[in-house]
């Protein structure tokens, strides 16, 4: 399996090293994903870009108080960051539970968001948070939602001679977030449902609700009929559960049976509420 | 044949050059070009800690590196922790602890460890056991490893005082 390690210096050498038809050539970040593929000869990869030069490893806060952190920065130093911490704690908890420090020392966001594995933990949270991407091509970039990067099971709205360089995160203000995920015994530890709510409580109801699920659907989903449910009125728990798996098409995988996961769904739903609002007090 | 891969970096603080097969991940490197054993084959997939070396002074895990993304970084192996004949404290708190069985987990404990200590005068239990997480074993159990780290940070301790 014989392949090519280009190292560009610069971003624009880097797109410019990708090729917008072959799907053989890859960008490589932390490569934690890309090297399981290709143990599991599912990648069989002609030139890998390594983008550890380019310079897009780091974490501020922007003019409008969000968060900036280049796609090249560890998931360890974003776990570990102060200001992520005091600005997005549900960010850092998070990162916790995810994979094996090891793991984490090395894997980046950018390949995280990229990789668009269903389970992963990490779109589910940023998507209910509201954060964006910014995606760099020949032609410029663009900024999308993080919750319009998954396409389907390791699909993306990426394409092929384009690179994530920058994940935004709009600051929390007045909203509490949690993320809950269960884990069933396997050896990779990979969730079998993950939970991520982001709600903005007024007494003892909502104003704003985002609630959004993985590892049980092809891509993380929005749960918009529970969303609604929660907006504008005291909590009613049954009505909730109703709405919880309304309209999902739940898969069975080797961490849960469909039926399985609906319950959980239902089950860790209500608790990370119940967290939320713990937090909101 | 695959592309041979010309490889310049550094090893237990010896500049190494060597040439291998370019898809090869840095634990194959190790093991099999430069004839370090120390380093343990384990799961292959992240998942079990057997493999970790430290790469620029980070606990890493070498079945996941690729050997060619180690151009010019420094990689630290169990095969570089004693000093001369005399064992590292580390080492020498595994084997009066007894916390080590089969000891095929205990290469990237140790190494593990290391980066903790390297970075940690004296590390309570909860940042042992977060720094440790994941580095499976699978006979000694996990208190007496906890234990010999501990005491490895004590013997640490004691020597820079002395
Ligand atoms: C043992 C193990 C356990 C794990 N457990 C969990 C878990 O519990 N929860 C969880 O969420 N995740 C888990 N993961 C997955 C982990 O989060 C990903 O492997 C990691 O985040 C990928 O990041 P990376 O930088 O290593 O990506 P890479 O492997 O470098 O890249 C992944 C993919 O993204 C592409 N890519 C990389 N960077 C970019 C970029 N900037 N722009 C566009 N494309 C890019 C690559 O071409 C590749 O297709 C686990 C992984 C392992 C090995
Ligand atoms: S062999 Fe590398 S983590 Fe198991
Ligand atoms: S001593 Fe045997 S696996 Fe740990």
């Amino acid at each position: 399996m014989p392949f090519e390690l280009a190292e560009p210096r610069s971003l624009r050498e880097a797109i410019a090293s990708l090729d917008a038809k072959d799907p053989s050539v890859r960008p490589i970040s932390g490569g934690t994903a890309l090297m399981l593929m290709m143990k599991a000869g599912v990648l069989r990869p002609s030139r890998l870009v390594s983008l550890g030069k380019l310079g897009l490893a780091g974490i501020r806060t922007g003019p409008g108080g969000e968060l900036r952190v280049g796609a090249m920065t560890s998931l360890r130093t974003i776990e570990k960051s102060e200001i992520v911490r005091k600005g997005w704690p549900v960010i850092a908890r998070t990162l916790r539970t995810l994979a094996n420090v090891r793991v984490r020392n090395v894997a980046t966001v950018g390949g995280h968001l990229a990789h668009a594995d269903p389970h992963m933990d990490l779109p589910p949270v940023l998507s209910a948070l509201g954060a964006r991407v910014t995606i760099a091509g020949a032609a410029g970039e663009r900024s999308i939602p993080v919750e319009e990067l998954g396409t389907g099971y390791l699909e993306t709205s990426i394409r092929l001679d384009e690179l994530i360089t920058l994940l935004e995160v709009p600051p929390l203000g007045g909203r509490s977030a949690a993320y809950l995920k269960c884990t069933t015994r396997s050896a990779d530890d990979w969730p079998a449902v993950g939970v991520a709510v982001s709600l903005d409580f007024q007494g003892d109801s909502i104003r704003e609700a985002s609630v959004v699920i993985g590892a049980a659907t092809d891509k993380p989903t929005r749960l918009a009929a529970v969303e609604r449910i929660l907006v504008g009125r005291k909590l009613d728990e049954n009505l909730l559960d109703e709405a919880a798996t309304q309209e999902l098409s739940v898969e069975g995988d080797l961490h849960g049976s469909a039926a399985y996961k609906k319950q959980l769904i239902r089950v860790y739903l209500r608790r990370a509420i119940h967290e939320a609002r713990a937090q909101s007090r | 044949m695959a592309r041979s891969l010309q490889l310049s970096l550094t090893v237990n603080g010896e500049a190494v050059e060597l040439s291998c097969a370019g898809y090869k991940t840095l634990l194959e490197v190790l093991r099999e070009d430069l004839g370090l054993t120390g380093t343990k084959h384990g799961c292959e997939l992240g998942e079990c800690g057997a493999c970790a070396v430290l790469i620029d002074g980070t606990p890493q895990l070498s079945c996941l590196v690729l050997a060619a993304e180690c151009e010019g970084r420094a990689v630290e192996t169990v095969e570089g922790l004693s000093r001369g004949a005399e064992l590292h404290p580390l080492q020498a708190a595994f084997a009066d602890l007894g916390a080590a069985q089969c000891g095929y987990c205990t290469p990237g404990i140790l190494m593990t460890a290391k980066a903790l200590l390297d970075n940690e005068r004296m590390p309570d239990r909860e940042r042992i056991k977060e720094a440790v997480s994941g580095n499976l074993c699978r006979c000694t159990g996990y208190q007496q490893i906890f234990e010999a780290i501990e005491e490895a940070a004590r013997r640490l301790e004691h020597e820079s005082h002395r």
